[in-house]
């Protein structure tokens, strides 16, 4: 199970990527986006210390650049003209759009970096397994066949190779009519075998009635407690939002980016929920470092 | 209490003109372990399909099977899948989860229970077993040996009073069978809980069982307490069960003039008792090695292998040289590297560092169609060699490729050498494991190999089988072939192999004869030869062995 963030209830961590990946497409104002963007940063260090991240930096600071650099040349809507660019004009709209689009991408992007090391395979498929458990089902019987027939693949292989039977060397045809072998070996082989799975499965019962999922995740009243935090700040945000906060009008003419006091507080609220993970963390080392 | 009761249970499969089970009456008592023994195809799978309802195949079936004194399809049907567990042979195919705690609790999801009611049952069995560590590991990352113990949780979960388990150790690893046995031998000592099992590797079973029953040809043979079997089958001069038999068994019964059924030895320790013991001298195996002159036809020399970059080195300057004509044999524990080793030699994965020479060649520069008819192998599951639809057909399209003008001469040759010249238009899947291993190793043998390499060729084979393709083995050795086996059967390295070698952690221990490197180990080695350890009599590796160099003269042969 591991501890902080991986202890935290899978539903409260979905609720959580929600949220935030709401907020990616619902704020449009840049500091909200900037702000976001920052807390996932620090969120995703602190579940491996930008281990995952930096394998994926790369991408996402050349998308960003390439989102910003291309935008304002492509598009030319928008009243306050920088300069003209073969005929057409180049807008401060155009530009700021382009930073408000790819800090929104790059928030998701960050998202689902993290989402992907806090709720892993089956952490996912166990929410999934609450809104459509025959679907959640087959995809774990499914993904139990995976490991299962990439060995039997290379066991294959093995001692076709020997026969001359091989899609790494020849002609493409070759290859191609070796590889079909392969798989018809595979194939049959593997139909033979699931007879004994199927067995197994009706030997403990399945079908005989309908399935009572086991929850291995148990609500507790941290838990609890953090999914009311999340709810509350959530609806701060999404009322705030509706009445204008946080957002800004950069087409036709850009509107002003001033932020009123009201503004603040949906900040403010979007940023907490934002930064959740690292206040669970956060908390765990507090308490190992510093209580008695 | 009578659990179970056969009446003249007769079993055909439709469309077939042979009964699979002939006039079958037997009980078993609440408590009691039940070991089936008999060769493959004798009906023991399907007889004990028969007792699990949900499994009973397809077919006629004559007699009746009584539960508790009701007829088994009179039960309801959640009665009986709680009540009887059955765990199968292939420890892979029974698990249907992607988690190790999903499988576990499969059983009881689908009988409906609370999570609460899970929850307690997992914590209990898995602290009774002490496994709590698989719980947090995916099924594919786990040992044979830790998947079938799953397998058994998964089944005992359910809480059954009967558990029926069909050659759950007959792809274990002989430590992992072991520990497995144990397993159910306390199962059945400290909560009394019913055990019926099917096995071929019965030596160790035979001080645990309460009843042995033997079956031949779809008939039940014998039925009694395991010392009352091995009197009769020794009274009846059976002797195709003799090899069925523990081998100090075997010793007692031949060698004691006046057997006692109450004094056959059973245990390594009982057999020691009745041979008698002396304390001698351990002698060191001192064995010079001595500089092989001959010609290697397979070398491999410091190599390296790691499948992945950040993971340690599976094999670590190995080091081996095999001369043409000889039987080697490489024995070791899971996770040694011994099927590393073989794939490295066969080219299939390419070592870090070394060199892999084959009649002085280096595998990394030469193409695989270089070796194509040069190089046999005998892969562990022999399905994965035919893609024809008969074995004929098989053999000829390999023809073809090699390119040979006198196939069909060879085909028949071969299929006569191999007596399975009836199954020639049979599919390959239609035939029994020892069936297709022979048909395999006939279509390899087609292209003249120098060559043979096996790789675990004695799983989940009879004891009859194993003798067969051991002599098979040795035959085409005398015709020249050079082979390289591995294996974890030492019983059967011991007996046909010309030189052995252990594998651990990544290296080759120790390197000499059958003689030189099982001798006097304590658990590397056969029953046989723990038991004739520090003894009267000469310290042996193989029941033939003693059969001819033990002083006392055989009286019933």
């Amino acid at each position: 199970m591991g501890n902080g963030i991986q202890a935290v209830h899978p539903f409260v961590m979905f609720f959580y990527y929600i949220c935030v990946g709401f907020f990616a497409m619902y704020f449009n104002h840049p500091i909200f986006l900037l702000a976001g963007c920052l807390a996932l940063i620090a969120v995703n260090f602190t579940h491996d210390g930008g281990q995952a991240m930096k394998q994926w930096a790369p991408w996402m600071i050349g998308m960003t650049l390439l989102i910003i650099l291309i935008n304002p040349f492509i598009n030319s809507r928008g009243t306050h003209i920088f300069f003209y660019f073969r005929g057409k004009q180049v807008t401060l709209e155009a530009t700021l759009y382009g930073v408000v689009t790819s800090m929104s991408l790059l928030m998701i992007l960050l998202l689902f970096i993290s989402l992907n090391i806090v709720l892993n395979g089956n952490k996912l498929l166990f929410i999934f397994s609450r809104i459509l458990p025959k679907t959640a089902f087959l995809v774990m019987l499914s993904i139990r066949f995976v490991p299962l027939l990439k060995r039997r693949l290379t066991e294959i292989q093995d001692v076709q190779r020997l026969k001359g039977m091989t899609i790494t060397q020849g002609t493409l045809r070759e290859r191609a009519k070796s590889g079909m072998s392969i798989l018809q070996i595979l194939l049959s082989w593997s139909l033979e075998e699931a007879i004994e799975t199927a067995d197994s499965m009706k030997a403990r019962g399945y079908g005989l009635g309908k399935r009572k999922p086991y929850i291995p995740y148990r609500m507790n009243k941290s838990d609890k407690r953090w999914l009311v935090y999340l709810v509350l700040l959530f609806t701060v945000c999404v009322v705030g939002g509706f009445l204008g906060y946080g957002k800004i009008i950069i087409y036709p003419a850009l509107g002003t980016l001033h932020l009123y006091l009201l503004d603040w507080l949906v900040f403010v609220s979007s940023l907490a929920i934002a930064l959740f993970p690292v206040f669970v963390e956060g908390r765990e080392q507090l308490k190992w470092n510093y209580s008695i | 209490m009578e659990l179970f009761n056969l009446n003249h249970v007769s079993f055909s499969f439709p469309d077939a003109n042979q009964n699979v089970l002939t006039d079958i009456s037997f009980s078993i008592n609440e408590g009691e372990f039940v070991v089936i023994g008999g060769a493959s195809g004798s009906g023991k799978t399907t007889l004990l399909k028969l007792l699990k309802r949900e499994l009973t195949p397809t077919g006629n079936l004559e007699g009746d099977i009584l539960y508790k004194g009701k007829p088994l399809n009179e039960w309801e049907p959640r009665q009986m899948i709680e009540q009887v567990g059955y765990v199968f042979q292939d420890p892979d195919n029974q698990i249907v989860m992607d988690e190790v705690m999903q499988e576990i609790v499969f059983g009881l999801e689908n009988l409906g229970y609370s999570t609460f009611e899970m929850r307690k049952r997992v914590a209990e069995m898995v602290h009774f077993f002490g496994v709590e560590d698989l719980l947090n590991a995916k099924p594919s990352e786990l040992s044979g040996g830790q998947k079938q113990v799953l397998n058994l949780l998964s089944v005992l979960l359910m809480k059954p009073r009967v558990l029926l388990l069909d050659e759950p150790t007959s792809q274990l690893d002989p430590v992992a069978a072991k520990e497995l046995v144990l397993m159910l031998e306390r199962l059945n000592k400290e909560t009394g809980m019913t055990i019926v099992l099917v096995e071929h590797r019965l030596e160790e079973l035979y001080a645990m069982a309460d009843r042995v029953i033997l079956m031949e040809n779809s008939r039940l043979r014998y039925n009694g307490t395991s010392r009352q079997v091995i009197e009769e089958l020794y009274a009846d001069q059976e002797t195709a069960f003799y090899p069925y038999l523990p081998a100090f068994a075997r010793l007692y019964m031949e060698f004691e003039k006046q057997p006692i059924r109450q004094s056959i030895p059973l245990t390594v320790k009982e057999c020691k008792q009745w041979i008698g013991r002396e304390e001698r001298e351990a002698i060191g195996s001192d064995v010079q090695l001595k500089p092989r002159m001959e010609q290697m036809l397979l070398e491999m020399e410091d190599v390296h292998f790691q499948y992945k970059k950040k993971e340690p080195f599976v094999l670590k300057s190995f080091h081996l040289g095999i001369p043409k004509g000889q039987f080697f044999s490489l024995v070791g524990g899971n996770g040694s590297g011994k099927t590393t080793a073989l794939r490295v030699s066969l080219g299939s994965i390419k070592p870090q560092r070394g060199k892999v020479r084959f009649k002085g060649r280096d595998m990394k520069k030469s193409k695989d169609t270089d070796w194509l008819g040069k190089i046999a192998y005998l892969p562990q599951n022999p399905r994965t060699y035919f893609v024809q639809q008969t074995i004929e057909e098989e053999m000829k399209s390999l023809g073809e490729r090699l390119g040979l003008d006198d196939t069909t001469k060879r085909i028949e040759r071969l299929l006569e050498a191999f007596g399975i010249a009836h199954l020639r238009s049979r599919h390959p899947y239609d035939c029994s494991g020892g069936e297709v291993q022979k048909a395999a190793l006939a279509c390899i043998l087609l292209g003249e190999p120098e060559m043979l390499f096996i790789d675990e060729p004695t799983k989940g084979m009879d004891p009859i089988s194993k003798q067969q393709l051991g002599e098979l083995l040795s035959g085409l050795q005398k015709q020249g072939l050079t082979i390289f086996m591995v294996t974890h059967d030492i019983g059967f390295a011991a007996t046909y192999a010309e030189r052995c070698a252990m594998m651990f952690d990544g290296e080759i221990a120790a390197d000499g004869t059958p003689n030189e490197l099982f001798k006097g180990n304590y658990f590397y080695t056969t029953a046989i030869n723990r038991a004739t350890r520090e003894t009267q009599q000469p310290e042996v590796l193989t029941y033939e062995e003693a059969v001819a160099t033990w002083s006392v003269p055989a009286n019933i042969y």
